[in-house]
Formats: structure tokens, sequence, C-alpha cells
């Protein structure tokens, strides 16, 4: 499955957040969105998550033009964690991932999960070796802890793609470099891991492909090489 | 599941105790055999009176006040993701009590489903302006929550002017601001009941996606639970079955802000069953607060919401303490 972009832009307010993106994205990898704050990663997200409509450009499924899905179609695809993801109040870590598999539509008032379902929950969870929190609430975890749970919340969707949105702030650098293996291995089994985050040693270690923003633009895509922040700019900067 | 419909059963054995308490207990005595007699509908006329005509839709204003402020406040906690959501302290009660206010003081002239239509329709009018501020990106839980308290306190001074300048004091204004369910009869509760099922089928649809709404709009709208909507249609729900509730009793504190904690308690965060759990709960404090408010003082009583704030007060303390 692949998500190409192509000449796609988007502006907000008047002001070009994304200009001219054509890239492509493909499942069984992991791949990174680097590039300095105000970069327009998080934009880039939200369009491909379907939350937000890029001004002009083309966005493809597997194909097929998503620009005429609704939000709902285009996120069947699309797992998000968001950067400024909070815990649900007092859920533990088995009813948020459990949460990940409810699918809320008109059935929903009637929804319970099924035996397979536990089984997936749990499959999950311990995929993110979480299994043993399973029955903490999730604001109790440490902030690695909770990035887990999130992640097994995601993989729980069962979705083709998962968009993580600066997951590994605040994390030290062996819980980042454990996540990270996490991540490869998932891209591995076949998922398409789109990351966006500052930490370019580790992009370099272990992502299979990079894709630099600079003022909302590609200034760099491919495989992940030495010196990647010599192709970050501060915003202004790079023309 | 199993332990969900056992606290259903109990909720119910309580409820028939406590309607059985408001119709044999009170200032005026019946014996069993012709209180079980006027509740058949046999037996003597100044018992059936009694029974059916004074004491039955006091028990059933309370039910059904009750039932109202526990699903109201659910609705406002869960689709704000907010502790403190309750329809009085986010002013959606506020509106109807102006209503009220001015039909007390003669200034609006209505029958009872006129005034009720009114009241709820007031409480709307609040529950957009919460909609309007709980869908704004990015306000934290204590804006929204001063936000809501801003409106309600300006509510209820107007309402208190209202009654201040027509000099509508004493006892009428003390009923009115602390709640009561005196002097109600089948006049002023049977109009409040269509709004209760509208307020319950409107809340339906949204019921299912309230818990995705827990994980914040953008999670919540990549599972497809429609944060917008199922937001805009909770509050909506929550201002109608509010605003109904205060038509019918006043403003009854407490009951919107503690049951859906004491349901969470009981059958934990699964939405879905805290709102259904609410209903049979805050029927019950709302009625047993109401058999203290009149039999605890007799010949006089006290307002419900002195009993409501008196019990509600603590419990919410503790739940503040151990659970949230």
């Amino acid at each position: 499955m692949i998500v190409s972009l192509e000449s796609l832009s988007f502006a907000s307010h008047g002001k070009m957040v994304l200009s001219d993106i054509t890239t492509v994205i493909s499942d069984r990898a992991l791949t990174c969105l680097v590039g300095p704050n105000g970069a327009g990663k998080t934009t880039l997200l939200r369009i491909l998550g379907g939350e937000l409509r890029a001004t002009s450009g083309t966005f493809l499924i597997d194909g097929s033009d998503a620009s005429a899905f609704s939000q709902k179609e285009v996120a069947r695809h699309f797992s998000i964690i968001p950067q400024d993801v909070q815990p649900p109040p007092h859920f533990t870590v088995f009813e948020l991932v459990a949460l990940g598999r409810s699918h809320p539509s008109r059935r929903a008032l009637w929804w319970q999960l099924s035996e397979s379902g536990h089984d997936a929950v749990r499959s999950y969870l311990a995929r993110c070796q979480v299994e043993q929190l399973s029955k903490r609430r999730v604001e109790e975890l440490s902030g690695g802890e909770q990035q887990r749970a999130w992640l097994a919340f995601g993989l729980a969707q069962e979705k083709r793609f998962l968009l993580l949105d600066e997951t590994l702030d605040g994390l030290d650098i062996l819980a980042k470099q454990s996540f990270f293996k996490l991540l490869k291995e998932l891209a591995a089994e076949g998922k398409g891991v789109l990351l966006t985050t500052h930490d370019l040693d580790l992009v370099t270690q272990f992502a299979d492909r990079v894709i630099v923003l600079n003022d909302g633009r590609v200034s760099y895509e491919g495989p992940p090489r030495a010196n990647l922040q010599h192709l970050i700019f501060r915003p202004g900067d790079w023309k | 599941m199993r332990r969900f419909f056992i606290i259903i059963g109990v909720l119910v054995l309580i409820l028939l105790m406590g309607m059985l308490i408001g119709i044999a207990l009170g200032p005026v005595k019946v014996d069993a055999y012709r209180l079980f007699n006027a509740i058949l509908m046999r037996g003597d006329a100044s018992a059936h009176i009694l029974v059916w005509d004074l004491r039955m839709p006091r028990v059933v204003a309370a039910l059904l006040v009750g039932a109202c402020l526990g699903v109201s406040g659910c609705l406002l906690q869960s689709s704000t993701r907010n502790p403190l959501g309750d329809p009085q302290l986010f002013g959606l009660g506020g509106g109807a009590a102006v209503v009220q206010a001015l039909a007390m003081a003669g200034t609006l002239r209505t029958g009872s489903w006129g005034l009720i239509a009114l009241s709820v329709v007031a409480s709307l009018i609040g529950a957009g302006a919460i909609a309007l501020f709980a869908s704004r990106q990015g306000i934290s839980p204590a804006r929204l929550a001063l936000i809501g308290v801003s409106l309600s306190a300006l509510a209820a001074a107007a309402a208190t002017g209202i009654l201040a300048e027509a000099r509508v004091f004493g006892q009428q204004s003390l009923n009115f601001i602390g709640g009561s369910f005196g002097n109600r009869g089948w006049a002023d509760v049977v109009p409040a009941l269509p709004f209760f099922g509208i307020g319950l089928v409107l809340a339906l649809p949204a019921m299912g996606k309230l818990n995705a709404l827990a994980l914040g709009d953008r999670v919540a709208a990549n599972l497809g639970a429609e944060p917008q909507r199922t937001r805009a249609i909770a509050i909506a729900a929550s201002g109608i079955l509010g605003g109904a509730a205060v038509a019918v009793a006043g403003l009854v504190g407490f009951v919107g802000l503690l049951i859906p904690h004491l349901a969470r308690l009981l059958v934990g965060h699964d939405i879905r069953a805290i709102l259904v759990i609410s209903i049979p709960l805050g029927a019950a404090v709302t009625l047993f607060a109401d058999q203290a408010a009149r039999l605890l003082f007799l010949p006089s009583e006290v307002p419900v919401g002195l009993v409501t704030a008196l019990v509600g007060a603590p419990l919410m303390i503790y739940v503040a303490r151990r659970v949230l």
C-alpha cells in the first residue's frame, strides 16, 4: 500500500504552511519526518489523517484520490497519535487499548469487546511490552510507558499506517532507542510507520527513509545519511 | 456485565423502597391497609387523594428530576472532558432559572407546558454557549469550568434580581433557590416527561461515541467519533434535561455533579454504563434527599438542595481525594 503526495500545498490564514510537497510513503517501512519547529511536519500528518484538506495538489491512497474522501474514509487507513495527546482520565491501559478496537458508529451503543477482541488487545499489549501494566491507570504511568500504551492503542486499530507526531519527546535515550527498535520491527512486519522527530542520531540508526522538511518544503528525501543536521535550517534560512 | 445488572437491580429495589416511604410517610398518618387499597386505587377517597394526588406526584417529580440531573451531568462531564461538568455549575440551568424567576414574579404568564418549554429553550441557549466554547481547540477543562461558573453566576444574579424586584421573598424564593418538590402536582410533572424522553433519545446516538471523546478530539476524530457533532448533541441533550429539571424543582444542587462520579465508582469508566446507571442512581439520591427534606423537620420542611449539599459535599470531597 502506497500513499503518494504530488505538488501538495496547504495555506492557512494567507500563509503557505506546505508548498509543493511531492513524496511517497509506503507501508513496510519506518519513515521519519524531520525538520525544525514550524516546518509543517504536524500539518502534513494532519492532512494525511484527513483532519485538514490540502489547498492544492494530489493526495493518493493506493492510486485513489483521497481528497474526495471524507475524514472518516481517510482515517480508515491511518492511526494517529498526536503530539499533545492527553491520557484519558481514569482509563486503565487495557481499557485504552480496547477503545482502539471500538470503531464508534451507530452500533457503538451496544458494542462489546469480543473474546477474540480480548485476545487481540492482549497481544498488542504484549507486543508493546505493557501487558504487565494493563490494569494500571494510563495517567499513572511514566512517559515511556504511556507512549507504549498509546502505540498499542494505535496498533489495536489495525490500520495500515501509524502516524506518530513527536511521540518520543521527553523520553530518555534508552526509552527512545527501545521505542525506535519496536517501530522498526513493526515496519518489518508490514506496518507503514511515519514518525516526526528531532532525534536525528536515532533516525540515522533506525529509519528506512527520511523526509526533511524546511519552511514547508521537502529539502531531502531518501535513505538516512550521516550529518542529517546539516539539512535542517532555521525557519526563513532555507531557500 | 453481571455486576452491572446486579447494581441496576439493587438500585431498583432502593427506588421502590424510597417510593414506598414517599407515599406512606408524612404529616398525615395512613394505616397500611388503607395505603395498600389506595395504591390499588380502591378504598376511601381521602386516602386516594393523599396517595395519588399529593404524594405520588411529588415522588415522581423527585425521580424525574434526579434522573434528568444525573444524565445531564454525565453528558456534560463526558463530552467536555471536565469532571466539574454539571448543568447548574455550567450555567445550563441558569437560563431556565431566569424563566422560572420571571414566572414567579408574574412577568411571564403561561401554563405548565409553556413554562417548561420556555425553561428548556433558555437552558438550550446556555448549552449553546458552552458548546461553542467547548468546541474551541485547546480550551482547557479549567477555563471551560470558569466560563460555565461565570455564566451560572450571571444567570443566578439575574434570577435573584428579578425575584427581589418583584418582591418575591420568603419561602417561595427559598424553595426555588434551594430546590423543592413541595406541592408538586401532576400538572407540574407530566409536561416534563416528554422533555426527559427527548433528552434521552437525543443523547442515544452520541452515547456510543462519548468514550472516544475522552481521548481528545484529534484521536476521537481518527476513530470516527465525530467529536464536534457528538459534543453538540450531548450538550444539547444535557441542556434539555437540565432545563426540565429546573422547571420542575428549581435549583437542586450537587446531583448533576456528583452522580456521574458515584456511577463511575460503581460501574467503571465505560460512559455508556455510567449514563444508564445515572438514571436510577440520580433518581434514588434525589428521592431520598426529598424524603429527608420533608420528613426530618416535620411539620415544616427544608429545601431539598440543602440535603443534597449536606450529603453531596462530603461525598464529593471523598471522590475528589480518592478518585479524580
